[in-house]
């Protein structure tokens, strides 16, 4: 394939595309760049993304350099957006700010080109300039990059709008609920979070996202709950727990091994609900499902045990 | 013939495969407990054959059959199992039938350990130790191993100790470096073996435990209960008595029978399975990426039942 033939920009379907897909594709479509996206995940992908990224990295990083690596060599450039900080308290974790510059030395033999996104409010770079800044460095003019954003960003809105619409519909309805909280990006994922869902499905339990929420009411609610919560993206799955879990039966926080910020708020979680049954399930690269399946089944015989069912 | 109608409780763990037969009334007909030893098949058959000797066949039939642990799948399949149920609710429910008044259930098995939280005889939370096998029955073998004595003996010298040595408890891998270090710095062997009870009390607490109130009144179980030094060890960070059943490591295995009992679906269950050929085979599915690991269980040579597939894919490789 020529270069010119090849689509312009690779996404990885990892970690944040979960959170910001809808905003990523829109903005290169209003703009007219050609995407190419990376093929759901797999366990040939994680185990790709295993060998390449360092030891202590967490699966979810792991995961993505698995799919960076799809997409080596069928791109122009690849898309690794920085997001470090929507301000002084607003902060991602520091993963999702180093992996542009992980990917970019981890592949540094093999000629492919990388572009990033810096969006860093303490220094200058909210969400909106930044991506303005971006589209003026991908050759479009400032007004062309805002229109772009402008779209981006409603078309995310809408996004989540439409979880939440269809996450009210599912609370209502009869039968056992469980909350299931954990980034998108595990929860989502078709390779780590999607086999739990889909087990809880075929126990038929109603399941709900502690992730499908407004981000804006989640972090109100997080922010009564504990006002020091360091990460953005914890502060919304805490409200969003925070918020659903009068709805639901039971509660299931699944997290990736090691996640930094999950072992403050899980933890953070487990000691201050009462009430409701907690499991905590924790993924790492096992290929089996077996410790997973044992405990989803014992944590819904305990919540049909309260329920008044013997068996 | 008029024979009374039995259940048959089948507990297949990492470490050793119990089973019991019961009536009506849970009065147990039979039991029988022995090593797994690697070889789940062959453990079944054999506690099988255990249990027949023991059991009158005129005067009962077993109608119910019920398969809990971790190879509860493959075992369930074998023995043409009427219910399979993963061992935590086997247990609870095991445990909360003799035991009414029970609040906490602590448990400590081969691989795993868990915590069961009952309340009114229904088990209302639990937790189960994440990734990290710290602290349970395999690692105190191998801990026995070192210090050179049998682990059915360790409670023995827990118990003349006074002053149990501190030996780091949150992971197995430093209390294990912790553990060389105070052998080589001279402490006297009780106090460490009474101090590697201790620690897998504390670390049981610290992880499993976390965040739950444990109530009494407290059963513990699983093969570490065996143990009487991590009893003591438990006794006293708990600060209440611990009742070990002597009948504890039977508990699964008498959850699986009373499940299958409560459960409205009979099957005559007889004993030719232990006469029969059984052999699993694991192939990688090859389907996709994923290259599932799908294990097959035949029968006589017979393909009875496979697993392990995420997709439908993979069962049609099976």
């Amino acid at each position: 394939m020529s270069e010119q033939k090849m689509p312009m920009i690779g996404i990885p379907r990892a970690m944040l595309y979960y959170r910001y897909g809808p905003l990523w594709e829109r903005f290169f479509q209003v703009l007219g760049v050609s995407t190419l996206l990376s093929p759901p995940s797999s366990r040939g992908i994680l185990e790709a993304g295993a060998r390449l990224a360092p030891d202590e990295s967490c699966l979810s990083l792991k995961m993505l350099m698995g799919h960076v690596e799809t997409l080596i060599g069928r791109c122009n450039c690849i898309f690794i957006p920085r997001y470090s900080n929507y301000g002084y308290t607003e902060l991602f974790c520091t993963r999702y700010e180093g992996i542009y510059d992980q990917a970019r030395n981890i592949f540094r033999s093999s000629g492919q080109r990388f572009i990033t996104c810096n969006i860093d409010a303490q220094n200058g770079f909210p969400e909106a300039k930044a991506f303005e800044q971006f589209g003026v460095e991908l050759g479009f003019t400032a007004k062309e990059s805002r229109r772009a954003w402008r779209e981006a960003s409603r078309a995310l809105e809408q996004r989540k709008k439409a979880e939440d619409r269809s996450q009210k519909e599912l609370a209502g309805k009869p039968g056992i609920k469980v909350l299931a909280a954990g980034h998108s990006y595990i929860l989502s994922d078709p390779y780590l979070g999607k086999p739990i869902l889909d087990n809880l499905d075929a126990a038929g339990v109603v399941t709900l996202r502690a992730d499908a929420l407004e981000p804006e009411t989640a972090r109100k609610a997080c922010a009564r709950f504990s006002p020091t919560c360091r990460w953005i993206v914890s502060e919304e799955i805490v409200g969003g727990v925070l918020l659903w879990k009068e709805k639901a039966d039971g509660i299931i926080l699944v997290s990736a091994f090691p996640c930094g910020p999950d072992s403050m708020t899980n933890e953070l979680l487990i000691r201050r609900i009462r009430g409701v049954p907690i499991l905590t399930l924790v993924l790492d690269a096992q290929s089996g499902m077996a410790g997973i399946e044992t405990r989803i089944e014992s944590f819904l015989d305990i919540i049909r045990f309260q329920k008044g069912a013997m068996v | 013939m008029n024979a009374k109608n039995a259940f048959l409780g089948i507990d297949v763990g990492s470490i050793s495969t119990k089973a019991v037969i019961i009536d009506d009334s849970n009065a147990m007909l039979a039991q029988e407990y022995i090593w797994t030893e690697g070889n789940p098949i062959g453990a079944v058959k054999k506690l099988l054959g255990l249990l027949e000797k023991q059991f009158d066949r005129d005067a009962w039939q077993i109608v119910g059959v019920g398969a809990t642990g971790s190879a509860r799948r493959m075992v369930g399949s074998i023995v043409g199992a009427t219910i399979v149920k993963n061992e935590i609710t086997a247990h609870a429910v095991g445990t909360t039938t003799f035991h009414p008044e029970v609040r906490t259930i602590l448990e400590i098995g081969g691989q795993d350990s868990k915590i069961i939280l009952v309340e009114n005889g229904i088990a209302v939370d639990y937790a189960m130790n994440t990734l990290c096998a710290a602290g349970t029955g395999a690692f105190l073998s191998s801990q026995a191993r070192r210090l050179g004595i049998e682990v059915e003996e360790m409670g023995h010298y827990a118990l003349q100790s006074t002053h149990p040595t501190m030996i780091a408890a949150r992971c197995t891998v430093f209390a294990e470096s912790d553990l060389v270090h105070k052998i080589q710095m001279g402490h006297p062997r009780e106090d460490i073996i009474a101090g590697v009870c201790r620690a897998v009390a504390s670390n049981y607490l610290n992880n499993v435990g976390k965040g739950k109130k444990i109530c009494s009144p407290v059963v513990f179980q699983g093969g570490v209960s065996k143990n009487i030094g991590v009893v003591r060890a438990f006794e006293d960070l708990l600060r209440c008595s611990v009742i070990v059943d002597e009948n504890g490591h039977l508990m699964g295995a008498m959850g699986a029978a009373i499940l299958a009992k409560r459960s409205l679906k009979r099957t005559l269950f007889d004993f030719s399975v232990e006469k029969m050929e059984f052999v699993t085979r694991e192939r990688g599915c090859g389907g996709c990426s994923n290259n599932c690991e799908v294990i097959c269980v035949y029968r006589n040579g017979v393909l009875i039942d496979f697993w392990g597939n995420r997709c439908e894919r993979g069962a049609a490789r099976a």
